[in-house]
């Protein structure tokens, strides 16, 4: 029992170092993701600094996530190792969270504009 | 945007250098900035800025230095001549794209204090007669959803510097300036690439020149997004294979004619609701099966790995009768080394045994030749007046009137680096 706990804790760790949270309905029209049900609790506050209106900024997502060099990916997931999203050789520490990751809704990241087979709609 | 670079982040890292270390240890002593320029005056057909491109080609030493002391990487060993030049003066970036310099400016840029603010639109200029001395622009607004956003304004004490790149994006516009470029076709641009700021720069009076220049490859394919793979692996297929339409199984053209006499041959393949009927390029599998240009091209699905003609037909919906007819006649061709049907040079055709591999052709929007004029210190120009419009400067692709008819390759990167380098010696000597 133990031990399939431990899995089960791992996968969902896993699954969430790897990947966006799931989407679900976080009040009346709005989607959220799961991993941040906790946040819409507390109204919109945490990530809509100042008003739910203004749009967010890296700066909510880095002060719980970290940033991109310090977020693990499972690189054993890559479509190719040069697919690794946050070793951008495009980009590499300048670009914006939300060019690949959006709260609201579905979003392909912007690797995937050219590398199509690479990445899917998270 | 929400990406540092715009196209430079995405191109494919080719920069023309005469001179260079590699050049030269290569043992070609014989080229210079002028050589480049003779090139590029014969690719601008006449409509050239031929000052502005010695101006630049004087600073590719001085641009390339910029690049080593900002720990940029180059390919060791290569130098290869390219499209147009008359020397191998083209060297590469260490992966193959323009982000490695990008990147490295970036950091070089943080390290000096330099602050990088994304998702920021520009929406107006702030004039004072003929000077800038501000912009207004949307702060966090969340592309490309022009109406989000805070509007701010941003004084200008020294300068605003246009780097905005061209419009080849921008759909309407350029249908506008070249009807002959439709909406079938894709563009290898970033998606940023749709000149705003060129507009607002000539609705305060900024002379744009040449905007229906515009330059097309034919070497796209419609399965895969940007530049893609398509150009590399077609370095194979239009010699040592064959184009063919899907809707008759004919060849249409000679594939080794020049960009645009292949892309007018493409895109006259239509359905009758005439949307585009892709054609395909094939050629012989075994030959070229380890070949990185076929590896990653298979491995990314932007090409397919069919056994026979068969195969090929019923993929792409091809008439098999008219194709296997087509590529018999083709071989026999090949063997004769003579193509009475387009006059192809047929030196480096191979018959066609199968297995192939097979791509999908269609020809993307690549680069603006036009924009806004500026002289050679960079300043933009106000068309009334014809005198530069006080601090306000451009660079590189969003600038017009620079290369003519056509850009030659490895040459835009060169442009963006010494045209910053020569800006900056402008700015402060118009302070």
């Amino acid at each position: 029992m133990k031990n399939l706990l431990l899995t089960a804790f791992l996968s969902l760790a896993f699954l969430a170092t790897a990947n966006a949270g799931e989407l679900f309905t976080a009040k009346g029209k709005t989607q959220g993701r799961v991993n941040h049900e906790m946040l819409y609790q507390d109204g919109c506050n945490t990530c809509h600094q100042g008003s739910p209106k203004a749009n967010t900024t890296d700066a909510a997502c880095v002060e719980c996530h970290g940033t991109v060099e310090t977020i693990e990916i499972d690189e054993s997931i890559l479509a190719v190792p040069e697919a690794h999203p946050h070793k951008s050789l495009h980009y590499n520490q300048g670009a914006s969270c939300l060019a690949c990751h959006s709260e609201h809704k579905k979003k392909a990241p912007i690797c995937a504009d050219c590398h199509r087979t690479w990445f899917h709609e998270m | 945007m929400q990406v540092i670079g715009g196209n430079s982040a995405i191109n494919g890292g080719w920069l023309a250098i005469p001179q260079n270390p590699i050049q030269l240890a290569q043992g070609i002593n014989d080229d210079s900035p002028e050589e480049l320029v003779k090139d590029q005056i014969i690719s601008g057909r006449g409509m050239q800025n031929a000052n502005m491109l010695r101006t630049i080609a004087n600073r590719s030493l001085d641009s390339y230095n910029l690049c080593i002391e900002t720990g940029v990487k180059f390919r060791e060993g290569f130098n290869i001549q390219v499209g147009g030049h008359n020397k191998a003066r083209a060297i590469r970036t260490q992966h193959g794209t323009g982000a490695d310099i990008t990147t490295k400016l970036f950091e070089a840029g943080k390290k000096v204090g330099v602050e990088y603010r994304l998702q920021h639109y520009i929406e107006d200029f702030i004039m004072n007669g003929q000077e800038i001395i501000g912009v207004k622009v949307r702060k966090n607004y969340r592309f490309p959803d022009l109406k989000t956003g805070k509007t701010i304004y941003i004084k200008a004490n020294k300068a605003v510097i246009l780097a905005h790149g061209g419009f080849a994006q921008n759909m309407a516009l350029r249908q506008v300036v070249d009807p002959s470029l439709d909406p079938t076709l894709d563009c290898t641009n970033a998606h940023g690439a749709t000149g705003e700021v060129t507009l607002t720069a000539m609705a305060n009076g900024a002379l744009p020149v040449h905007m229906n220049l515009i330059q097309t490859g034919h070497w796209g394919s419609p399965d895969e997004g940007g530049f893609g793979w398509s150009n590399a692996l077609l370095s194979i297929g239009w010699h040592q294979g064959a184009a063919i339409s899907v809707l008759n199984g004919k060849r249409f053209m000679d594939e080794r004619a020049d960009r645009k006499t292949c892309s007018e041959a493409i895109m006259k393949n239509r359905y009758e609701d005439n949307s585009p009927a892709y054609p395909i390029v094939l050629f012989n599998y075994e030959n070229y099966k380890d070949d990185d240009r076929v590896v990653r091209s298979l491995r990314d699905k932007m090409a397919w790995k069919l056994d026979t003609l068969d195969d090929v037909a019923k993929q792409f919906n091809i008439p098999v009768a008219e194709l296997k007819q087509t590529i018999k006649q083709y071989n026999q061709h090949v063997i004769e080394r003579k193509d009475p049907l387009f006059n192809r040079k047929m030196d480096t055709a191979e018959v066609l045994t199968g297995p192939f591999v097979v791509s999908r052709i269609w020809p993307k929007v690549h680069y603006c030749m036009g924009g806004l004029k500026t002289d050679l210190g960079g300043r933009v120009i106000d068309g009334r007046s014809m005198k530069p419009i006080k601090k306000m400067y451009a660079i590189g692709e969003s600038t017009g009137g620079i290369h003519g008819e056509a850009r030659l390759s490895s040459t835009s990167c060169l442009e963006c680096l010494a045209m910053g380098i020569i800006v900056s010696e402008t700015i402060k000597s118009d302070l």
